[in-house]
């Protein structure tokens, strides 16, 4: 299959035989996409080149860069963006919105069960209590403290794949302090910049509203009595590699941007320093991980945090988001029981399906992961941005041994999963146009009732064949279009 | 036996430190052999103090003084009536433990303080091996612990690993608490760790004093589940069954889950250095009688 | 605004004009030896040392190279230019939000010129071209502030660092300057007092003022008294004063603006004559000291100790 393309065009493009492209049907470029690769050909190539280039500058002059972590402070990346978007027509949205609403809404109500309820899940035998108690994210100072309407997820970033059929699964969940809101947001402000026309001739919903959403969010769970609540954003400060989102959100939002030592709790109650004394605050967006939150209380040598807060948080008389412990809900080997956890709550079958998922754990399971280790894939459940994970097709004999020998000594930290071959997209490299693996993180929030944000991150695996898309591994990303419902029938009668 | 303690702490800084935040676990635990008949915090400089119970059963009094202060002085008066435990009657078999990793695993998988080695394992395994029943398995191992540690101050540091204390073959009560939990966990008995006073002058020989009044620290011994019975109390640190000389504020996995008084300050110059501190004494005076 | 980001402002026009302040007075000083070469030496870096209260910690021998780098480069001197800018440039980057791009800019490029390896002090050679392209640097820090930030609490703090260094550096290098000069006053000479103005960039501004004969109680009277000169002390005073006012929270008058009433009041209503002749010495060190107490009691007042990182954890069994 190959796009044709005029003036010299858009080269081949040959998707991967048996793997799910989104621009490449089996016959031809799907409807949503028409009108997109229309544009990407009249362009042509050398424009194309061009406009690559100016995403660099753009980005470079608004100043969104990243810190690899690892590497010296002071080196940062531009954000990577490919010049193609994604796009997602209105009914695959509408599936994958009620798939995470269903999904957002029963990890909150499971978090709730867990640290203020009676743990009825755990008990009724769902979920293992000694999983939930052997995770690296659960929180036992959690317990008790409570969480307005249950929202413990304020923001939740569900990671999303697509199969080799085209069935949409959700990869992992990521409840603690999610990143990436302010990369879909300046992608979308790059994009309308690089493709204006190509921009322009679509009906793309718009994903700018963020900053009062989340702050709408926010808002609705400050503690009770409070009319008027003051957020803030806690940060640990400019050598953060994700300070930029931290200043970005606070001033979408109108709201001071504070450190650990900007704050102070007096009689459990908290208040930000500034020069006309001490302001209260009511809710507080944290994107400190809870073992830094307190020295009080957590790990006694962080300076991130604020001495008081948890007992603060106790008392009921601040809100924190996201809530501390969400670590119990998207630990790895939670992950498999999570379409269990929907069943029992909501009684209803999950809209949108895990990966399929073995246990290091249960002995039987282990022998069958041990048998087919180069056909699987091994994720250490306490790792992020991943690192760690081993995909026994391309791997040799030395790293396999050395997984096998982990996997036996510590099976509660891993777990196995088939490898998805993620869906590949028209990604421009090197001056052409070449299929690249991409998943998606689209964002969720959950205040006073579950919004999802209209798009999401899109990232892309840079190096060819590979199924590793994190940034901090060398991976690029991708603006997101949702289309505005009945754009299908403009586009099919073209 | 009727008791009444008295934890002191005072700080005293060389130059006054400010915004002070700490939580206290010295109440003694109220259980079928310990009654509380009183517990009363006082805190100088007066600041207000807020009281909870935490995730593993303790009281937590927890307090902050903000303004600068020279001293800080934190006691914590109770009167407890205690008797002894009650001991396992029966000695179930070894295999009576398994099918309980599921709700005690927490009391089971290491913890910052309890993360055993292979030699540790292999100690705890021949123990076992050689045991008839749970109870037999325990106190053999308790007995091994005992005579695997001489009791010496100053020689390890908070943090230092059960392994490396093993192998120095010194330690305080923390280490003999946590040296046992290791090996009982490494074999898959579930243990936890306990925190607590002792009523005797000699901590490695567990008698009543002759006199009543006694300075003495806060103590750390461990327990262990026993299926059919429950949470059976042992002390490592002396050869005696805990009797009611031992009075227990709380317990965890390890010493991190129930450290008596933990916290945080600016100021007040450096941590370890200049800080002036008066030992920890308690004042136990034997009422009249039960 | 945030406690921390007013001390990040406030320190950082304290450290602009300290980088500026030494700039200069390198530059008098080296130029000074240049014009007269019967002066000693080893006596003029010695005073220049002691107006930056570096006098003591100076390990080097007190020729031009050797004091020169260690002022502008030497990074394990606090008071060098290099840390002073560095610490500025620390605190802009804390503040991104809370200043323009422009000045962002215009301080980092400052440092990363600084900092430049081979960024060599070649006293004999590029004195005035390092000296003045330092001074140009300052003050287009100076600059850009005033034409990019509002007039917010923010400006005010910075101003309000800026001008009390000012009124400390001049106030102290008279002090120092005269203290020397005062037994000798047949020695007094022509070269001596321009060098005291040219330090503090006066010297043109003196003339137009009054005339070329000097007079040295009238050079002190300008440095210390004039309303119109911004560098004078009790122009930065004045300036300080309305800062505070306008900071204030509340309408009682605090401990800081007692003390900067104070000090502005003693040096407008001093009389220099009367001074001059029975004791210029004690007046000036009083004065140093009370303006001292004044940054003392807008720090205290204003960024109450709790934004250090200074927190220390215990345990106890």
């Amino acid at each position: 299959m190959s796009v044709r393309g005029n003036r010299g065009g858009l080269c081949q493009y040959t998707p991967p035989m048996g793997i799910f492209d989104e621009v490449h049907g089996p016959s031809g470029v799907r409807p949503h996409y028409r009108q997109l690769m229309d544009r990407l050909d009249t362009i042509g190539d050398a424009d194309l080149a061009d406009r690559f280039g100016l995403i660099e500058s753009i980005f470079r002059t608004l100043g969104i860069t990243f810190a690899v972590p690892g590497h010296e402070s002071g080196i940062d990346r531009t954000w990577p963006m490919d010049l193609v978007p994604r796009v997602i027509p209105a009914d695959e949205w509408r599936h994958i919105e009620a798939g995470l609403i269903q999904r957002v809404t029963v990890l909150n109500r499971f978090l709730d069960d867990l640290y203020v309820g009676s743990q009825e899940a755990i008990n009724d035998g769902i979920v293992p209590r000694w999983l939930i108690e052997s995770a690296d994210g659960y929180v036992r100072e959690a317990h008790g403290i409570p969480a307005p309407g249950g929202s413990r997820c304020v923001v939740s970033g569900i990671d999303i794949v697509r199969d080799e059929e085209g069935t949409y699964r959700v990869l992992e969940d990521n409840l603690r302090i999610p990143s990436g809101i302010s990369y879909v947001l300046e992608n979308r402000v790059a994009m309308t910049r690089v493709l204006p026309v190509g921009f322009a001739r679509h009906s793309i919903r718009p994903v700018d509203h963020y900053g009062a959403s989340l702050l709408r969010a926010l808002q609705a769970i400050a503690p009770p009595p409070v009319v008027d609540p003051t957020v803030v954003v806690l940060t640990p400060g400019v050598a953060n590699s994700a300070y930029f989102e931290h200043s970005f959100l606070a001033r979408q939002m109108g709201v001071e941007l504070a450190e650990g030592r900007d704050l102070l709790v007096d009689d459990r109650h908290v208040y930000l320093r500034t020069t006309r004394g001490l302001k209260r605050v009511d809710v507080i967006y944290r994107r400190v991980e809870d073992e830094f939150l307190d020295p009080v209380v957590f790990r006694q040598d962080s300076l991130l945090g604020v001495p008081g807060l948890h007992g603060a948080a106790r008392a009921g008389t601040v809100a924190i988001a996201n809530a501390i412990g969400n670590g119990a809900a998207d630990d790895k080997g939670v992950y498999p029981f999570v379409p269990a956890l929907i069943e029992y709550y909501l009684g209803e079958k999950p809209i949108l399906p895990n990966v399929t998922t073995y246990l290091p754990w249960e002995p039987d399971q282990l022998e069958l992961i041990l048998g087919r280790l180069d056909q699987l894939v091994v994720k250490p459940v306490a790792e992020a941005g991943g690192y760690g994970i081993v995909i026994g097709t391309g791997a040799d004999e030395a790293t396999l041994a050395a997984t096998a020998k982990a996997l036996r000594a510590n099976p509660r930290g891993y777990i196995a999963q088939e490898v998805v071959q993620l869906s590949t997209h028209p990604t421009f490299v090197d001056g052409q146009l070449q299929p690249r693996h991409v998943d998606f993180r689209p964002f969720v929030l959950s205040g006073d009732g579950i919004e999802v944000v209209p798009g999401g991150l899109t990232r892309v695996a840079l190096k060819e064949g590979s199924l590793i898309v994190n940034s901090s591994q060398g991976g690029g990303s991708k603006d997101t279009w949702v289309l505005e419902d009945g754009l299908e029938d403009a586009v099919t009668t073209r | 036996m009727r008791l009444e303690i008295r934890y002191l702490n005072e700080f005293a800084y060389s130059q006054p430190a400010w915004e002070s935040h700490n939580l206290l676990r010295a109440c003694p635990a109220a259980n079928d052999h310990q009654r509380v008949l009183s517990y009363r915090v006082d805190v100088t400089p007066t600041t207000p103090i807020h009281s909870y119970t935490d995730y593993w059963g303790t009281r937590v009094d927890e307090f902050g003084i903000l303004e600068p202060h020279d001293n800080l002085r934190i006691s914590a008066e109770s009167v407890v009536e205690n008797g002894p435990p009650h001991e396992p009657s029966e000695n179930p078999p070894n295999e009576s433990l398994a099918p309980l990793a599921g709700e005690l695993s927490s009391y089971l998988r290491p913890s910052p303080h309890a993360v055993w080695d292979d030699l540790i394992h292999e100690t705890a395994r021949e123990v076992i091996e050689e045991s008839d029943g749970v109870v037999e398995a325990v106190t053999r191992i308790c007995d091994a612990v005992t005579a695997s540690l001489k009791y010496e101050t100053g020689a390890t540091y908070v943090g230092m690993g059960v392994a490396d204390v093993l192998s120095q073959g010194k330690g305080v009560c923390q280490d003999f608490a946590h040296l046992g939990i290791a090996m009982y966990r490494s074999v898959g008995i579930p243990a936890r760790y306990v925190s607590g006073y002792l009523y005797a002058a000699d901590q490695t020989v567990a008698e009543a004093p002759d006199d009543p009044e006694l300075d003495v620290q806060t103590h750390a011994w461990l327990e262990v589940f026993v299926p059919g019975h429950g949470w059976w109390a042992l002390d490592p640190t002396n050869p005696q069954p805990i009797g009611e000389l031992h009075v227990k504020i709380g317990h965890g996995r390890d010493y991190e889950d129930v450290m008596p008084l933990r916290g945080v300050y600016h100021g007040g110059a450096e941590h370890d250095l200049g800080v002036h501190v008066s030992i920890t004494r308690e004042r136990l005076a034997q009422g009249t009688d039960q | 605004m945030l406690s921390r980001h007013a001390e990040d402002l406030y320190w950082l026009g304290r450290y602009i004009e300290r980088a500026e302040d030494t700039a200069r007075m390198l530059d008098v000083t080296y130029h000074n030896l240049l014009e007269s070469p019967s002066t000693d030496e080893t006596r003029a870096w010695k005073e220049l040392l002691e107006v930056l209260f570096l006098d003591a910690a100076y390990p080097g021998p007190l020729e031009g190279r050797d004091v020169s780098s260690y002022l502008v480069t030497e990074r394990s001197n606090q008071g060098s230019i290099i840390s002073a800018v560095a610490r500025a440039r620390d605190n802009a980057r804390g503040l991104r939000d809370g200043i323009s791009t422009e000045l962002w800019e215009a301080i980092n490029v400052f440092y990363l010129e600084l900092a430049r390896a081979d960024f060599e002090i070649d006293i004999e050679r590029r004195a005035y071209e390092i000296f003045s392209s330092i001074r140009s640097r300052c003050q287009l820090i100076s600059g850009v502030a005033a034409q990019t930030m509002p007039r917010d609490e923010g400006y005010r703090f910075m101003l309000l660092g800026w001008m009390l260094e000012r009124a400390e550096m001049t106030c102290r290098l008279l002090a120092v300057r005269y203290a020397r000069l005062a037994g000798e006053e047949a020695e007094m000479g022509f070269h001596t007092w321009a060098s005291v103005l040219k330090s503090v960039s006066a010297y043109e501004a003196y003339l137009k003022a009054h005339d070329a004969s000097l007079n040295p109680t009238k050079v002190l009277e300008f440095l210390l008294l004039s309303q119109e000169f911004p560098r004078s002390v009790l122009y930065c005073l004045q300036l300080v004063e309305r800062l505070l006012e306008r900071l204030a929270e509340s309408p009682q008058q605090t401990r800081v603006e007692r003390a900067i009433g104070r000090v502005r009041a003693r040096a407008e209503f001093c009389d220099i004559s009367v001074i001059v002749n029975e004791g210029l010495d004690q007046f000036l060190e009083e004065l140093q000291k009370e303006i001292y107490d004044v940054s003392e009691e807008v720090e205290e007042h204003f960024f109450r100790a709790g934004t250090d990182l200074q927190l220390h954890s215990y345990r106890w069994a």
